[in-house]
């Protein structure tokens, strides 16, 4: 599978620095913003697999409207909230608004790579369930087409020996001739 | 994990299709060991005539109601299978609503009754709604009802309520119904009231009498025969025959077929799909 697109979002250039290098050298395609504006902007241009946003940023858009933008935008995208310390409500509102984690302050970069290594995972998991739906999708409407196309067949033939049965088993006119119709029925 | 013994098999086997009608022969006991698990593990059973113990002894129902919920599958999506909406939206609806209007406009028009026999989580009831307000657009001049029915609790609760997650939204629906009929909410999407207000549902088991249930007009009845016996499959579909109109369109799962099962009923084509109606 392919490494995760990830968009960090914070306007400490401290963290955006230091989650930019850490990600990159894991193995992550990572880019960063500085503010909600900018992260909306980015997320105009590309897909991210991952938003990571800090909760409390300058310029008006905040990460809750950051999630917000992203889940009315791609359904497939997956946001974790960095918040302050002591904030779990916010962080439970914006469970509950879509988001699929949240961090707390101070950042540390092991439980970051723990969460990123579970959606992943969850992932990879979504997509086998996909190919095999879609396996199945092929299977089932080939199998479809044979099945109803033997159905129609043999509802045909079962009329056609329904009306030959019927014209062999009359006990009046000519035997030659009740033969040729019959045959003439089986075409 | 608990084993399920080979007497086991066979006491769960006929309780499972007692309380959800599926027939599970004994070559599906591993079927039986990884749906149960988990109920075993919650109830702390030590077996699974334990479980069976427990559940039969359970006058609330809720362990029947939680292993019947285990066991049925409920695999579905919206629009599941284009073909059958396809046959309604150009075939089947047009065909009745020119049959069941009255002449005159003043009269009001004939109801028109449509049943989805094994709903589930209530994606095919609602991809039906969907359909009719696409094709009719202002439902109030049309007198049309749709029943959904299941027999898991859960899933008639989950189909009632009209709500789905990412994956449920991303099967079938693309992106424009997604916007016109569905409420974002959250990580979830609800159904509009409108389309939502088309529908009624309830629980039933087909395998018991259809009582009092009425006579319908459209019966979709896919992918759930397949997990009965073929005695239970005919009884199902002679029922069937029973509460459709003389007139009445039948829609079974694409890969379902009725040869040897019920004579009643007798196939017939609209461009790539096949639909059944009774017999004159």
């Amino acid at each position: 599978m392919k490494n995760l697109n990830i968009l960090v979002v914070d306007d400490d250039p401290v963290t955006r620095l230091m989650l930019r290098k850490t990600l990159t050298k894991s193995g992550f395609d990572v880019d960063v913003a500085e503010d909600g504006n900018r992260a909306i902007e980015l997320m105009s241009m590309r897909f991210y697999d991952v938003v990571l946003t800090d909760m409390m940023m300058p310029g008006g858009v905040d990460g809750i409207d950051v999630l917000a933008a992203t889940k009315a935008k791609y359904t497939d995208t997956e946001v974790i909230l960095i918040t302050g310390y002591g904030s779990i409500d916010t962080a439970v509102t914006a469970m509950k608004k879509g988001a699929s984690d949240y961090l707390q302050k101070p950042i540390n970069i092991d439980e970051v790579l723990l969460r990123l290594a579970r959606i992943r995972k969850m992932k990879a998991l979504a997509k086998n369930a996909g190919d095999l739906r879609e396996a199945m999708d092929i299977t089932e409407k080939n199998a479809g087409e044979t099945i109803q196309q033997l159905e129609i067949t043999v509802a045909e033939l079962e009329n056609k020996l329904a009306d030959i049965k019927e014209i062999l088993s009359k006990r009046y006119g000519d035997a030659d001739e009740r033969i040729d119709m019959a045959l003439s029925i089986l075409g | 994990m608990i084993k399920i013994t080979s007497d086991e098999i066979n006491i769960l086997s006929k309780y499972i299709k007692d309380v959800s009608g599926i027939h599970l022969d004994s070559s599906k006991a591993y079927l039986i060991e990884t749906r149960l698990k988990n109920i075993i593990e919650e109830t702390g059973s030590t077996s699974f005539s334990d479980l069976y113990t427990k559940a039969k002894s359970d006058v609330s129902k809720a362990l029947e109601r939680k292993i019947v919920d285990a066991i049925t599958t409920n695999e579905t999506l919206f629009f599941r299978d284009s073909g059958p909406f396809e046959l309604l939206q150009h075939k089947i609806l047009p065909d009745l609503i020119d049959k069941r209007s009255p002449k005159d406009l003043n009269v009001a028009p004939l109801p028109i009754r449509i049943w989805s026999a094994a709903c589930s989580t209530g994606q095919e009831v609602y991809s039906i709604s969907i359909v009719l307000k696409e094709l009719l657009f202002d439902l109030s001049k049309y007198n049309i009802k749709l029943l959904g029915t299941d027999i898991s609790d859960t899933a008639i609760a989950q189909a009632s309520y009209g709500s789905y997650n990412k994956f449920e939204i991303e099967r079938g629906l693309t992106r424009d119904k997604l916007q016109k009929y569905f409420v974002a909410n959250g990580d979830y999407w609800k159904i509009k009231d409108e389309i939502r207000a088309l529908a009624s549902f309830k629980k039933i088991n087909l395998l018991m009498p259809l009582n009092g249930i009425g006579k319908f007009d459209i019966i979709f009845c896919r992918n759930v025969a397949i997990y009965f016996t073929v005695e239970d499959r005919k009884t199902l579909f002679y029922k069937i025959a029973d509460v459709l109109e003389n007139d009445g369109y039948l829609i079974v799962g694409s890969t379902e077929s009725l040869t040897g099962v019920c004579p009643r009923f007798e196939p017939k084509r609209h461009l790539r799909s096949i639909f059944y109606q009774l017999k004159e």
